[in-house]
């Protein structure tokens, strides 16, 4: 299952969203994954990948679930990634 | 070591001036190579690192709660993502695989972190700060590990200027901006956390210098946050501006701002005891008087005599000043034993404050007042001093029937001859109908008071206590902005004063804002006092106007936040 999202959050997948994205993923029962266009998937229980993306506002996300969460992860991450969030 | 008056430069990060002694604290704690240790047990290693683990996130947990409450919410958030990093599987693989290669643990989480801190010091944009949360996460595993906590940064002494090559958010935020006089690094930018904490603390900062800070250790220092100057070996006039320059200079005298308007700034007070830090604060006058303390904590009500000698001793505190009484303000999260209170499902949606002072605590509250007109008949109050406001107002009848009684305890009052004084009134402002009443109230009361706390909850719909709605209970949220506007402007078309007494008032950075919008009166816990009294002087009021607009238009709390950054970065550059 997979959904593409497009980032809101002014400062990208910064701090705070990054570390909401890998939270949720923690809590829900999915293999999740990420992806930008010039990006091979990354696991999104990991906050190093999810940073390492350095995905910046505006930019699109491919969010990848695989489990029987698996809709609600995606719910759930389409939320965070396009709430305007603010950082800083 | 030589006396000369020498000059660095770097970026200053704070609006602050601070003069003390230089104190080399170090590289980058965890940088350094330690010596080759012998043959290791990687079972006996991989444990200390489990537990190294667990220490560092309950660190990372209080330097979470510290910052969100010393700091704000935003800032706070940062520990979150330390938190994940600490846990992160590619991080935590990588180092039980190096110990279980043979690595000591501290080495192998000093590998471990090294290629991703790298990664992302070359990346663009916000993204390289998360260099600095990655060596953060680093340095507590690596402290724990190594037993070698870092200088005790919290206790430093008074008067010291923190050398350092870096410093990470987390040291940031343990630094106690009332011994600290300030910091330099040789790294860092404007837009770090550890520049924003620096920032929200006060204390002034320059980083980005590129001199060899080892040296400056034991130097007296100047550190203009401003400028982004550091001045070694200043001169006797510099320290003397240096130390002027802090705000910690109490004013007694009422503050005002560049073209003239005067700003109540006013002391909230729980006690008695509260009384004389106001005072040594600076505060003008009492802008809240919480009365419940003469309430608690007893098996019967305090009588009229002893509530009339204590409310006596806050209006002699402050003879030439307003003292704002708050009459008792109670409800089911705070029960008094003597007093019918049922449990409820939402006291603060229930029974509270005004409500029950009309009905089942009438007779506490006719007395409460006859006590204080009276307090305020026996220091001579002729009007000016005795102030009296009603908390919990939710409706124009309510406001009515408050003042109904209070005429009636003055006309009681009179007909025994009894010495007694008529006192201001006013309405506190912190439910959002009172707030759209803020007209209707202001034409029968002399001035309105806005609680920002309640007035955020009952706006946005999120309880103060409850941490998961934190960001929500934050009152530049443009919906509480707005009101404020229109309580402002209602309560001045009715010819009302209109103060602030929540925790919003006692914020400098908000101050700016505040005045903007036309705030009367500020009051605050006594402590902030100084610095905004400071902050008052430096402000022009059309400038602030335009300030205030302008967050006015913002669509989030977020587009809010930035636009007051950006202001007060354009007010530190001096444009």
């Amino acid at each position: 299952m997979e959904r593409t999202v497009t980032v809101v959050p002014e400062a990208g997948l910064h701090a705070r969203p990054a570390a909401t994205v890998v939270q949720t993923v923690n809590q829900h029962e999915a293999s999740v994954q990420l992806a930008t266009d010039g990006s091979e998937p990354v696991p999104a229980n990991s906050m190093l990948a999810v940073s390492g993306l350095g995905v910046a506002t505006g930019e699109q996300v491919r969010v990848i679930a695989d489990g029987p969460d698996a809709e609600s992860v995606l719910d759930a991450i389409e939320a965070i990634l396009s709430s305007p969030l603010e950082e800083e | 070591m030589t006396d000369e008056r020498r000059l660095l430069e770097g970026i200053g990060v704070s609006p602050r001036v601070g003069f003390g002694t230089g104190r080399w604290i170090g590289e980058s704690r965890a940088e350094t190579e330690n010596p080759t240790t012998d043959e290791v047990d990687p079972a006996v290693e991989q444990s200390r690192y489990e537990s190294a683990r667990e220490v560092a996130h309950d660190s990372i947990d209080r330097d979470r709660k510290r910052a969100l409450e010393r700091i704000g919410e935003n800032e706070a958030s940062v520990f979150e993502a330390h938190r994940e990093f600490l846990t992160d599987p590619q991080l935590t693989d990588a180092i039980e695989t190096a110990i279980d290669d043979g690595e000591p643990a501290p080495r192998a989480v000093k590998s471990a972190f090294a290629d991703p801190i790298e990664q992302f010091e070359t990346m663009d944009g916000p993204m390289a700060e998360r260099a600095d949360d990655l060596r953060d996460v680093r340095d507590r595993l690596v402290r724990t590990l190594e037993g070698t906590d870092n200088v005790a940064l919290e206790s430093l002494p008074s008067g010291t200027v923190v050398l350092a090559e870096r410093l990470t958010p987390s040291e940031t935020a343990r630094l106690d901006p009332e011994r600290v006089a300030g910091f330099i690094t040789q790294t860092g930018g404007r837009t770090a956390h550890t520049a924003i904490f620096a920032r929200s603390l006060g204390i002034p900062a320059v980083v980005g210098i590129e001199a060899e800070l080892a040296a400056l250790d034991g130097e007296p220092l100047l550190v203009d946050g401003e400028a982004g100057t550091v001045i070694v070996n200043p001169t006797r006039q510099e320290q003397r501006m240096a130390t002027a320059g802090v705000a910690q200079t109490v004013r007694s005298e009422p503050a005002e701002t560049r073209d003239g308007q005067e700003i109540e700034v006013a002391a909230n007070v729980g006690t008695l005891a509260d009384l004389e830090p106001a005072r040594e604060h600076g505060a003008d006058g009492i802008g809240l008087f919480r009365s419940e303390f003469l309430f608690l904590e007893r098996t019967d009500p305090p009588d009229e005599a002893s509530q009339r000698t204590a409310y006596r001793q806050a209006l002699e505190a402050f003879p030439n000043g307003r003292v704002i009484f708050r009459t008792l303000d109670v409800g089911g999260d705070k029960p008094i034993s003597y007093l019918d209170m049922p449990a409820e499902g939402n006291p603060f949606l229930g029974e509270r404050g005004i409500r029950r002072s009309l009905e089942q605590d009438r007779d506490l509250f006719e007395q409460q007042l006859r006590a204080l007109c009276q307090a305020g008949g026996a220091v001579g109050d002729d009007g000016g001093t005795l102030s009296i406001m009603f908390p919990m107002i939710t409706t124009v009848e309510e406001c009515e029937a408050a003042l109904s009684v209070l005429a009636d305890v003055l006309e009681g009052l009179s007909e025994t001859g009894t010495p007694a004084a008529r006192p201001d009134v006013g309405v506190m402002i912190e439910t959002p109908s009172a707030a759209l009443l803020a007209a209707e109230l202001a034409d029968r009361v002399d001035f309105l008071s806005i609680g920002t706390n309640d007035l955020t909850q009952y706006v946005m719909a999120a309880a103060r206590e409850n941490e998961r709605v934190a960001g929500l209970h934050d009152p530049l949220h443009p919906p509480v902005l707005r009101l404020l506007e229109g309580v402002v402007a209602d309560a001045h078309e009715q010819n009302a004063w209109v103060g602030m007494c929540g925790e919003m008032a006692g914020e400098p950075r908000y101050t700016p804002l505040l005045v903007g919008l036309g705030f009367d009166e500020l009051s605050m816990s006594a402590v902030s006092i100084p610095e905004v009294k400071d902050r008052v002087s430096g402000i022009d009021t059309a400038e602030a106007e335009e300030l205030a607009e302008h967050l006015l238009e913002c669509h989030t709390r977020g587009e809010v936040t930035a636009a007051l950054e950006r202001w007060s970065a354009g007010v530190q550059e001096g444009t």
